[in-house]
């Protein structure tokens, strides 16, 4: 194997390019932010942190941020506790798990855009499937506006994307029940533990890497959630639906200020690096020994 | 006996649950068959009286480029993040070398990092090498997007493989090259089928790159035309639902057939396994 090593580096070299071209992207992007770009010539005049300043004072930023702050909180939490809920009430039912997993994971196949549109109809405040149902059960749902209305919108879209990942939090967290050693969930339930005390104290602390998995993968889902948003009420209605990448994608394409769409960049950037960078770290010892 | 009304219970919700989860897919088929005036009754959940394949030939003709597009532009660049992917895998898991630790680390932290972060130098590079709007570009940037992942799954699958065999190999003269080609390839094939659905169902499901990095319908994928039948057919239910149904037929054909792939590659990419 020796003698090869410089055919091994040789294979690398694809790879080493792609990630060098990331990175040097990733750098490109940062230098931007702090150039006062506007229009379609590039334009490398150092403004410092204007682009930012310029950000923070837009209205329209914080209503992202307050977005992407819901997104994390009703979206995430929601997700992994019915994932683990339903992953142990699976095992433990000990039949139909293949039938029943799959009908969960399989709205994960699907992309935002199909989910989108199938939701919007679902939502859809006259003609819609849920208050169509909900018209049959004698409800008024002339107030019912679902995505139609501001303060409903972004729960609405939280809801489909909660269809659309539980099925990823149950496989990730069967996976991991299975792994635990059988013996000790026996002998908590010998000792007359509850399921309640069971799933919760016993199973839950055992299942941390699926919760830290689940959770990494979630939140870095709240980012792609970009095309439900463009699909279902492109940031609407007014900008009250936005998310930041929604924000960056106007900011660049449309306004065509791209030192103020880098900057953009650079906060979900962090905001994603945040929580990338521990998880890669813990990660990494999947494919070496460190 | 307080043990079987628990398993009755679970047994009882799950069953509830999945019917709930299945109710749109339900509607979704079943509006996409009918006529516009028994959509316009809103009773969804009722079956169509007569079926309606017209309506898929009126969505079709609506995709069908975008269609086209996708298999060019997903086929192709599936396969080369695939080739490039395991190359590197099977570079990283055998030869030690010392940076490999590095490597994976910047690798992992690509491969999970949105790449919203890097759409403006994105557009930018195509730019210049005046590749917007084309199936160059596109599979070029979906190459670069998807060969992090590609690498992290199979090199899951090749660690798992005895380094003897490797030994064995290149004792009988095998060189690397042809063992990666003649025998890993073929020994880990479930680790290349499951990268190469995972990364196949990524970029056909893609949509953000199939807006930003196109101009008019020549070149774009599926997925924006699908989001702009939404916006051209307001109201027109059967239609929309008609095209979400061809558009979901591959990535949900993919899961039925090969879905113990599609697990093994979320489980290699994201989980323990």
């Amino acid at each position: 194997m020796r003698y090869y090593r410089t055919q091994g580096l040789a294979f690398l070299i694809p790879i080493l390019v792609i990630v060098g071209i990331f990175y040097g992207m990733i750098v490109w992007n940062f230098v931007v932010a702090f150039t006062g770009w506007q229009g379609l010539q590039a334009t490398w005049k150092f403004v410092g942190f204007y682009n930012f300043s310029r950000l923070f004072s837009l209205q329209r930023f914080w209503v992202n941020i307050g977005n992407n702050l819901r997104w994390l909180l009703f979206f995430i939490a929601p997700t992994v506790f019915g994932g683990f809920v339903l992953a142990y009430l699976l095992n433990n039912l000990g039949r139909g798990e293949k039938i029943l997993w799959q009908v969960f994971l399989f709205p994960m196949s699907l992309s935002f855009i199909i989910t989108g549109v199938l939701w919007a109809w679902m939502y859809d405040p006259s003609s819609g499937l849920i208050n169509s149902i909900l018209r049959l059960l004698g409800v008024n749902t002339s107030r019912l506006g679902w995505i139609a209305l501001p303060q409903t919108a972004v729960y609405c879209m939280i809801v489909a994307a909660f269809w659309q990942y539980l099925g990823f939090a149950l496989v990730i967290y069967l996976g991991a029940i299975k792994g635990i050693p059988y013996e000790m969930v026996e002998a908590a339930k010998v000792d007359g533990a509850s399921h309640f005390t069971v799933a919760f104290r016993v199973i839950f602390p055992n299942v941390g890497h699926a919760t830290l998995i689940c959770t990494t993968m979630l939140a870095i889902t709240t980012v792609k959630v970009f095309d439900l948003v463009w699909v279902m009420t492109r940031g609407g209605p007014g900008v009250s639906t936005e998310v930041l990448p929604y924000l960056m994608y106007r900011l660049t394409f449309d306004s065509r200020d791209i030192g103020m769409g880098a900057a953009t960049s650079i906060v979900i950037l962090g905001f994603s690096a945040i929580m990338v960078i521990p998880y890669s770290l813990w990660a990494l010892k999947k494919w070496v020994r460190v | 006996m307080k043990e079987k009304s628990f398993l009755l219970f679970s047994a009882v919700l799950l069953v509830v649950l999945s019917v709930v989860w299945m109710i749109p897919i339900y509607a979704l088929v079943t509006t996409s068959l009918k006529t516009q005036e028994e959509v316009a009754l809103q009773k969804y959940l009722t079956l169509p009286q007569r079926l309606q394949f017209s309506n898929f030939a009126r969505a079709f003709q609506a995709l069908k480029i975008g269609l086209r597009n996708s298999f060019i532009i997903t086929l192709s660049a599936t396969f080369i993040a695939v080739f490039v992917g395991s190359l590197a895998g099977y570079s990283l898991t055998s030869f030690n070398f010392r940076f490999a630790t590095l490597l994976f680390f910047l690798i992992v932290v690509v491969t999970f990092l949105p790449y919203h972060i890097v759409l403006i130098p994105i557009t930018h590079i195509l730019k210049s090498l005046a590749l917007l709007n084309t199936y160059a570009g596109l599979i070029l940037i979906y190459t670069i997007l998807s060969a992090p992942m590609a690498t992290l799954i199979t090199g899951t699958f090749f660690m798992k493989i005895p380094p003897e065999l490797e030994e064995a190999a290149m004792l009988d003269g095998c060189k690397p090259f042809l063992f990666y080609l003649r025998i890993l390839l073929p020994v880990s094939l479930p680790g290349l089928v499951s990268a190469t659905i995972l990364v196949f169902i990524q970029i056909y499901n893609e949509f953000l790159l199939g807006i930003a990095l196109t101009r008019g319908p020549e070149v774009k994928p599926v997925m924006p035309f699908l989001a702009e039948l939404k916006g051209t057919q307001i109201a027109q239910w059967h239609i929309q639902m008609a095209g979400a149904l061809i558009t979901s037929i591959i990535p949900v054909a993919v899961f039925i057939f090969l879905g113990k792939y599609f697990i093994s590659g979320l489980m290699a990419g994201y989980g323990k396994g």
